[in-house]
């Protein structure tokens, strides 16, 4: 098309803004429609995936997390939402669900002993007494998964790595460094004295009597007053190596 | 003008439908319209523009709230429907909205008419009608009469079903007895996991490989998605509307969650969701003093729903849509990042004056109050309790102490002490009440 000056050409013009709208809706539609075309392809696809190995999905937690991290790498999140096709299809978004219920549960039996933070492991434990009768194995990563569903509920849900040790926080007290480099020093016997944080973090005694204070205010720490040379002992039952196991049974 | 003879159907507060005893929905659509095309009519409505919700028992319509009809919701029940029309695939109908007639008589004896659903709004006609074929053959309202009548049979027959003997049970597959029984299951699970575990994993590559096109897709569907809420301003109309909803459904389908923009309320799913959830909330909120718990709300629901629970996602999402639709209850934040429902009513305003109240009773003047005292109070959770003391200190009336005995809350008596002349007591106040309620200090 030729540009003309005049009226004409303002005609032109117009005619041919018209005619790319006309063509841009059109793309959009056509875009829509290829959308919903892969969709269902997909959709078909996901369903023959779906017979076939629905089951290995939920016995093996290996095959699990391998799919997890396939579906990460893609772009998608299979526990977004129950109403997308991979809750629907391979009917893994309920038993996520479902453990981030119980893991919320056994969080809160065991809140009074230990103040809020659990081992990842001995959660794990729990949950497997716990689900004795159901079908499947729960995995860590199982654990871990549903935990980071959790956290957008906005009450603390994490799970902070302390040394070798991973532990689960389920109370929104915010843990800082030095709290959480006691809880590391803890993991060896189960407990710490003032002087053993002060020697082996090279603190003042004003910071660690600091810190071991309000780590006893928010409960996470025992004080242990009997022991035969008179200095003061603060258990912290999350990290020790007795695990607190007996009387939860109820649960 | 048609009379409305229609069945009419019962909504609770927050605009969800109540179910007959073991209805179950199944599908839904918006923007429908049902309409009597015979003449003469004198007791089938015109219902324009609607959500119609299809169960096992019933066809609910429901008029749009948006839209201020002066029709209400009505059913027209399964078993009043003597015959669906199959649909004719003509030029004219590849044009005009999808549509489908079928013939209802009412249970006065009104003459049976000929209805028309048209569909005008988006959503998966086909399956509709898929759907509507298999739940008007399914009959299932004259099952759940014959199991009401029959419940005493059940008994007797489900004492038959467990004896049978040889070695072949009754569906041909070989049971497992004995030692070699056991034996035989365990070889039978290793080979099936490893030939299974090798198609697996290559299926699960093929698989992910489709889903990444897909995700690609999808993703410049969501940037069309966030860039035309922000670049159109009063050009809604239903066209656009109905192809965003649409939009978030594909990509929610696909596990990409889609932000609930302005406009667009996310998708249909999500909306049924926050009223349900919003019927739901009512019962524990009233037990729990007006407020609770985000992570409470999640457990309570998905241990009602049983199976099909929902992500901690779909909760927030829900909870987020309250703000649009008109309902008595909201989502909050606190500073320490508790989220919280609560009931609109239940104003902080309130609770700062009965915490007031609280403290300045004489034993609170002299010891202060914990948060177990102010939950005891307020009938709320100790946990909220705090949350409450908290930010009532960030306001400016609660002082705390933090001591060996634990964490206590006083009246906070700073504002009231002249900077100038520290030792002046006024007459009238919080400072000279606090005196007064100490014993002699000197």
């Amino acid at each position: 098309m030729r540009r003309r000056p005049g009226i004409g050409g303002l005609q032109t013009a117009a005619a041919a803004r018209d005619q790319y709208k006309k063509l841009g809706e059109n793309v959009a539609k056509i875009r829509t429609d290829m959308m919903k075309e892969q969709l269902s392809t997909f959709r078909s696809q996901l369903e023959d995936f779906a017979r076939k190995h629905k089951n290995d999905i939920r016995k093996n937690p290996a095959f699990r997390s391998q799919f997890h991290e396939m579906c990460a790498k893609v772009g998608v999140d299979p526990l977004a939402s129950n109403k997308g096709f991979w809750a629907e299809l391979l009917g893994i978004g309920d038993f996520y669900y479902e453990l981030g219920v119980q893991i919320v549960d056994i969080c809160l039996a065991t809140r009074p002993l230990n103040g809020g933070l659990i081992n990842l492991q001995e959660l794990c434990q729990l949950l497997r007494q716990r689900r004795k009768s159901d079908r499947g194995v729960v995995s860590e990563d199982d654990c871990l998964r549903a935990i980071s569903k959790l956290k957008v509920l906005g009450s603390g849900f994490e799970v902070i790595s302390v040394g070798k040790k991973k532990l689960v926080r389920s109370v929104p007290t915010e843990l800082n460094k030095d709290h959480n480099e006691i809880l590391e020093l803890a993991q060896g016997q189960g407990f710490v004295t003032v002087d053993e944080v002060e020697r082996r973090l090279s603190w003042t005694s004003g910071r660690a009597i600091d810190a071991l204070d309000t780590l006893l205010d928010e409960g996470l720490a025992m004080i242990d007053d009997g022991h035969k040379d008179g200095k003061r002992r603060y258990w912290f039952p999350c990290v020790s190596p007795i695990s607190s196991l007996t009387g939860i049974d109820s649960l | 003008m048609a009379g409305n003879s229609l069945p009419p159907v019962n909504l609770t507060d927050n605009g969800r439908p109540v179910l007959l005893p073991n209805e179950i929905e199944c599908f839904f659509l918006s923007g429908v319209d049902l309409l009597c095309e015979d003449e003469p009519n004198s007791w089938f409505p015109h219902l324009k523009s609607g959500l119609l919700i299809l169960t096992t028992h019933r066809l609910l319509w429901l008029p749009d709230t948006a839209v201020a009809s002066s029709s209400s919701a009505s059913a027209v029940h399964l078993s009043s429907i003597s015959h669906i029309f199959p649909n004719k695939k003509s030029l004219k109908s590849v044009f005009a909205s999808r549509r489908i007639r079928f013939q209802v008589s009412p249970e006065t004896g009104s003459r049976s008419v000929v209805v028309t659903v048209v569909v005008r709004g988006k959503g998966d006609f086909d399956a509709f009608v898929a759907k509507f074929w298999e739940n008007w053959r399914g009959r299932a309202w004259e099952e759940s009469e014959k199991v009401a009548s029959s419940s005493s049979n059940a008994v007797a027959g489900a004492g038959s079903a467990s004896s049978g003997s040889g070695i072949y049970s009754s569906d041909g597959t070989v049971r497992m007895v004995g030692v070699s029984g056991i034996l035989r299951k365990e070889q039978e699970m290793w080979e099936s996991t490893d030939k299974s575990l090798q198609d697996a994993f290559q299926d699960l590559n093929a698989l992910m490989s489709k889903a990444k096109e897909m995700v690609m897709l999808a993703e410049k569907m969501r940037l069309k998605l966030l860039s035309g809420s922000n670049s159109q301003t009063n050009t809604t109309n239903d066209e656009e509307m109905g192809s965003k909803e649409e939009m978030q459904e594909l990509l929610l389908s696909v596990g990409i969650i889609s932000p609930v923009t302005k406009e667009s309320a996310g998708a249909l799913y999500h909306q049924q969701l926050s009223r349900q959830l919003a019927d739901f909330v009512k019962v524990p909120l009233e037990r729990s003093g007006g407020i609770i718990n985000l992570i409470d709300i999640y457990c309570l629901f998905n241990r009602a729903r049983g199976t099909e629970l929902i992500s901690p996602d779909d909760l927030l999402q829900a909870c987020s849509l309250w703000e649009k639709f008109d309902v008595p209850i909201v989502l909050r934040k606190f500073d320490s990042g508790v989220m919280v429902i609560q009931n609109k009513s239940h104003s902080d305003e309130e609770v700062f004056t009965k915490i007031k109240a609280l403290v300045m009773k004489p034993d609170a003047l002299r010891a202060g109050i914990s948060p177990s005292d102010a939950a005891r109070t307020l009938g709320v959770a100790p946990a909220m309790a705090k949350e409450h003391l908290l930010s009532a200190e960030s306001k400016g009336i609660l002082c705390r102490d933090v001591s060996p005995d634990g964490f206590r809350f006083y009246i906070n008596l700073f504002p009231e002490i002249d900077r100038d002349d520290v030792y002046l007591v006024k007459d009238q106040g919080i400072y000279p009440s606090w005196v007064r309620a100490i014993p002699a200090l000197g």
